[in-house]
C-alpha cells in the first residue's frame, strides 16, 4: 500500500509539473515578440518613424482579427530599437534583442548600411530576419538562410529606371544622350551607380558626370555647379531626405536645364520632400515600389486609414513593412510555432498572394533560394500638379498609368 | 576661371556661415574652457525659434533676430545658471571639469530629443519667405542671395563681438575671467555670473546663425549634428578662442568643400577637410589665430 501511494504520488507529481509547464509554455505562447530595427532619430528618423506607424497599424489589424490562430490566437507584440541609422547601433541592438528580449522574428533596417552587418548577428543566432526594405543586392547574396527581403533589390531598381528611360523615349520620340549620376556615397548610393554605369555602357549613353556626396554635406552648390557644367540631358539621383531637398531646391536655384530628373526613391519619396521642394520638385520622376494610386485591392482603404491615423500617405517603406507583418503572420500561423527554424522553413516556403496584406503593386510574395522576393516589382511615378496641388501620379509601367494622364517629358 | 571665382564666392560666403555656427562655440570655449557639445543643439532650437517667429507671423526672416536673440541669450544664461553651474561648483578645484563636458553631452541628447517629440522629425523650411530661392546674377556668375545675407551678418556679429569684448567694461571682465579666473575674482568679478553671460553670449551668436541659416536650410530636430562636427573642425583650425579665427577657419572650410569638388568628387573634399583638421593639430595644436600661451 505504501508503495502505491509513493508510486501514485510520484506519478501525480509528474503529471502536475507537466501541466504546469504546459501551461506556463501557453502563456509564453500567447504573445510573439518581434524586434525591429529602425532608425527613429537621426538622419533617417523620418522614414523610421514612416516604417513604425506602417508596422503598428498592421499589427493592431492582425491582434484585431485574432492573432495567429495556429498559435493559440497568440498575439504580436512588437519590441522597437532605435538604429539612428548606425550600423554598430544597429548590430548592438540586434544582439540585445535576441539576446534579452528573446524576439524570436527580427525586422529592420531600412539603411542598408545598417542591415548589412545587422542580418550577420541574426544569422549567427538562427534568428529569421525579415528585411521589409533596404535594396543593397548583397544583403541577400551572403549565402544566409534567415534573411528574407520583400521589397526589390537596387540592381531590379536602375534596371527598371534604365527600361523607362528608354520607353520615354520612344513614347515622345526624344533622344538621351548624355547622362550624369548623383549620389549619396553610402551603401545604397555606390550600389545604384555601379549598376548605372553598367547599364548606360550598355545601353550607348555618354556619362558626363559621376558623383558621389557626403549625404551629411550642409551646402550641395558645388555639386549643382558640376551638374550645370556638364550639360547633362537626364540626372540621375539617390540621395536621402535632407539632401534631396536641398539637391532639388539649389537645382532650380542655378536654373540647371535638364529633360529629366529620375530620383530613385528614399529621400524623394518622404513625404516631408514635397513638402519642403513644393514646386520645385515638379515634373521630377521617382522610381517607387509603391504609390497612392495604384490600382489594387485594399489599398486606397489602407492608405485612407494610415493617413486618418498618421497624417500622411502611405510610401512604398511603410507598405513593405506593412506588407512584412503580414508576411510574418502568414509564416507564424503555417508554422504553428516560435521555434525559430520552423518560422524560416514556413518564410521559406511562403507564397502569398491575396489577404489583408497584399496592397503591392506585385501580385505574390514568394522568395528565391537566396531569401529575395523574387515577385517584387516597381513602378515609376511624375510628379506634378493636375489641378489639385502637387501629387505623385503613377505613369509606368504604361499599363498601371494612371487614367487620363501625359506624362510630362521632356521637362519644360 | 570664372568658374572658379564662382565657387571660391560660394565658398566664402557659406563658409562665413560655418564661422558664424562655430563662433558661440569659441565663446564658450574661451571663457568657461568647456568644450559645449549641446552647441549643435542650440543652433537647432534657434533654427526652431526663428522658424516658428517667420512661420507663425510672416515677417521677414532677419526680422526675426528682435526675437530670437533675446531668446536665446536669456535660454544660454539659465542653461548655464541652473544646469551647468552646480556641477562647475562641484569641480571647483579641477583646473579642466570633464564632468561639465558629459553635462553637455547630456544637454545635446535632451534637446535633440525633446524636440523629436515636440515637433516631429519633419523637415521645415519657409516657403514663402523673401529670400529663399533668390540668386544674384552678375554675367556668368550666380550668387546665392540668403547666403550674401549670412555672410554680411556673420561679419557684423563678428566685428560686435569683438568691439564688446575689447572695449567694454563688461567685455573686460569677460576676458579676465578668461585669462584667469582665479584672479577675476580676487579682482571682484563674479566668475558665475560671467559664465551664465558667456553662455549666454554664446547661444545668442548660435541663434544668429540659426536665423541666417532658416531662409535657405530646413529645419529639423538633428540639424545641429551637422553642423556641430564642422563647428569643432573650424574652431580648432581658427583656433579655440579666436573670434576671427572662427569666421576665417569656416571660410577655409568653405573653400574647401566649393572649389575642391571642381577637382575631385565631392566626398573626398570631406578627407582633405578632416586631414587638414589632423595637420593643425600635429603642427600647430593652438590653431591659426590661438594664443599661444595656454590660457
Amino acid at each position: 500500500m505504501k508503495k502505491i501511494s509513493a508510486l501514485l504520488a510520484i506519478t501525480l507529481s509528474i503529471a502536475v509539473l507537466i501541466t504546469l509547464s504546459a501551461i506556463s509554455a501557453s502563456a509564453a505562447d500567447k504573445t510573439v515578440k518581434i524586434g525591429n530595427i529602425i532608425p527613429l532619430s537621426g538622419p533617417s528618423a523620418s522614414v523610421g518613424q514612416q516604417g513604425k506607424n506602417a508596422r503598428e497599424m498592421a499589427v493592431e489589424e492582425i491582434n484585431a482579427a485574432g492573432g495567429i490562430a495556429s498559435l493559440g490566437g497568440a498575439k504580436l507584440q512588437m519590441v522597437y530599437a532605435d538604429s539612428e541609422s548606425k550600423p554598430e547601433k544597429g548590430v548592438g541592438e540586434a544582439e540585445r534583442l535576441i539576446n534579452t528580449e528573446k524576439v524570436s522574428i527580427l525586422t529592420g533596417c531600412w539603411n542598408s548600411a545598417v542591415t548589412y552587418p545587422t542580418t550577420a548577428v541574426a544569422e549567427r543566432y538562427g534568428i529569421p530576419f525579415v528585411v521589409p526594405v533596404s535594396v543593397a543586392d548583397k544583403i541577400t547574396e551572403q549565402g544566409f538562410k534567415n534573411v528574407f527581403r520583400i521589397a526589390a533589390k537596387d540592381s531590379w531598381w536602375t534596371r527598371d529606371q534604365f527600361a523607362f528611360m528608354k520607353d520615354m523615349q520612344a513614347e515622345f520620340n526624344t533622344k538621351i544622350v548624355k547622362i550624369a549620376f548623383v549620389y549619396e556615397n553610402g551603401d545604397w548610393g555606390q550600389g545604384f551607380a555601379k549598376q548605372w554605369k553598367k547599364l548606360a555602357a550598355e545601353a550607348g549613353y555618354e556619362i558626363v558626370l559621376d558623383e558621389p556626396y557626403p549625404s551629411t554635406s550642409t551646402d550641395l552648390s558645388p555639386i549643382v555647379q558640376k551638374i550645370r557644367r556638364s550639360k547633362a540631358d537626364v540626372l540621375m539621383m539617390v540621395s536621402n531626405a535632407i539632401d534631396a531637398i536641398l539637391l532639388t531646391n539649389t537645382i532650380n536655384e542655378y536654373k540647371v536645364s535638364l529633360k529629366a530628373i529620375i530620383t530613385s526613391g528614399g529621400g524623394h519619396a518622404d513625404p516631408s520632400f514635397l513638402k519642403a521642394a513644393g514646386k520645385n520638385a515638379q515634373y521630377l520622376f521617382d522610381i517607387v515600389e509603391w504609390e497612392t494610386d495604384v490600382n489594387k485591392a485594399g489599398a486606397k482603404e489602407a492608405n485612407e486609414k494610415f493617413k486618418a491615423k498618421y497624417g500622411s500617405n502611405l510610401t512604398g517603406e511603410a507598405v513593405d513593412a506593412y506588407v512584412a507583418m503580414y508576411v510574418i503572420k502568414d509564416a507564424l500561423e503555417r508554422a504553428g510555432s516560435i521555434e525559430s527554424d520552423k518560422i524560416r522553413a514556413a518564410l521559406a516556403s511562403t507564397n502569398l498572394t491575396s489577404g489583408p496584406g497584399m496592397i503591392v503593386g506585385y501580385d505574390a510574395v514568394a522568395f528565391d533560394k537566396t531569401g529575395q522576393n523574387k515577385h517584387a516589382s516597381l513602378v515609376m511615378v511624375q510628379v506634378n500638379d493636375i489641378g489639385k496641388g502637387l501629387e505623385r501620379i503613377t505613369v509606368w509601367p504604361k499599363n498601371a498609368r494612371r487614367a487620363g494622364y501625359t506624362p510630362v517629358f521632356p521637362k519644360p | 576661371m570664372l568658374f572658379i571665382l564662382e565657387d571660391a564666392i560660394n565658398g566664402i560666403l557659406m563658409g562665413s556661415i560655418y564661422g558664424l555656427t562655430a563662433m558661440g562655440l569659441t565663446i564658450i570655449f574661451g571663457v568657461l574652457k568647456v568644450i559645449n557639445f549641446a552647441h549643435g543643439s542650440l543652433l537647432m532650437i534657434g533654427m526652431y525659434v526663428a522658424y516658428w517667429t517667420v512661420a507663425l507671423t510672416g515677417i521677414h526672416p532677419y526680422l526675426s533676430l528682435f526675437i530670437v536673440i533675446p531668446a536665446m541669450y536669456l535660454f544660454g544664461y539659465y542653461l548655464q545658471d541652473i544646469v551647468i553651474k552646480p556641477i562647475f561648483k562641484a569641480e571647483k578645484d579641477v583646473r579642466e571639469p570633464i564632468t561639465v563636458i558629459i553635462v553637455t553631452t547630456g544637454v545635446w541628447y535632451i534637446l535633440d530629443n525633446m524636440t523629436l517629440l515636440f515637433f516631429g522629425p519633419q523637415y521645415r523650411s519657409i516657403d514663402d519667405n523673401p529670400l529663399k530661392g533668390k540668386m544674384m546674377e552678375l554675367g556668368e556668375i550666380m550668387i546665392s542671395v540668403p547666403k550674401l545675407w549670412g555672410f554680411v551678418t556673420a561679419t557684423i556679429t563678428a566685428f560686435a563681438i569683438y568691439y564688446f569684448l575689447q572695449y567694454t567694461r563688461m567685455g573686460r571682465a569677460i576676458r579676465a575671467t578668461s585669462l584667469d579666473r582665479d584672479a577675476a575674482s580676487l579682482s571682484g568679478i563674479n566668475q558665475y555670473k560671467i559664465y551664465n553671460i558667456a553662455f549666454g553670449m554664446g547661444t545668442a551668436v548660435a541663434g544668429i546663425a540659426a536665423v541666417t541659416l532658416v531662409p535657405f536650410y530646413n529645419t529639423f530636430p538633428s540639424v545641429g549634428v551637422l553642423f556641430d562636427i564642422k563647428g569643432f573642425i573650424i574652431v580648432v583650425l581658427g583656433g579655440l578662442g579666436s573670434i576671427h579665427g572662427a569666421i576665417i577657419g569656416g571660410m577655409i572650410i568653405g573653400l574647401i568643400e566649393s572649389v575642391g569638388p571642381q577637382f575631385m568628387a565631392a566626398t573626398w573634399t570631406e578627407a582633405i577637410v578632416y586631414g587638414l583638421f589632423l595637420l593643425v593639430l600635429f603642427v600647430k595644436p593652438s590653431g591659426l589665430f590661438g594664443v599661444k600661451y595656454d590660457w
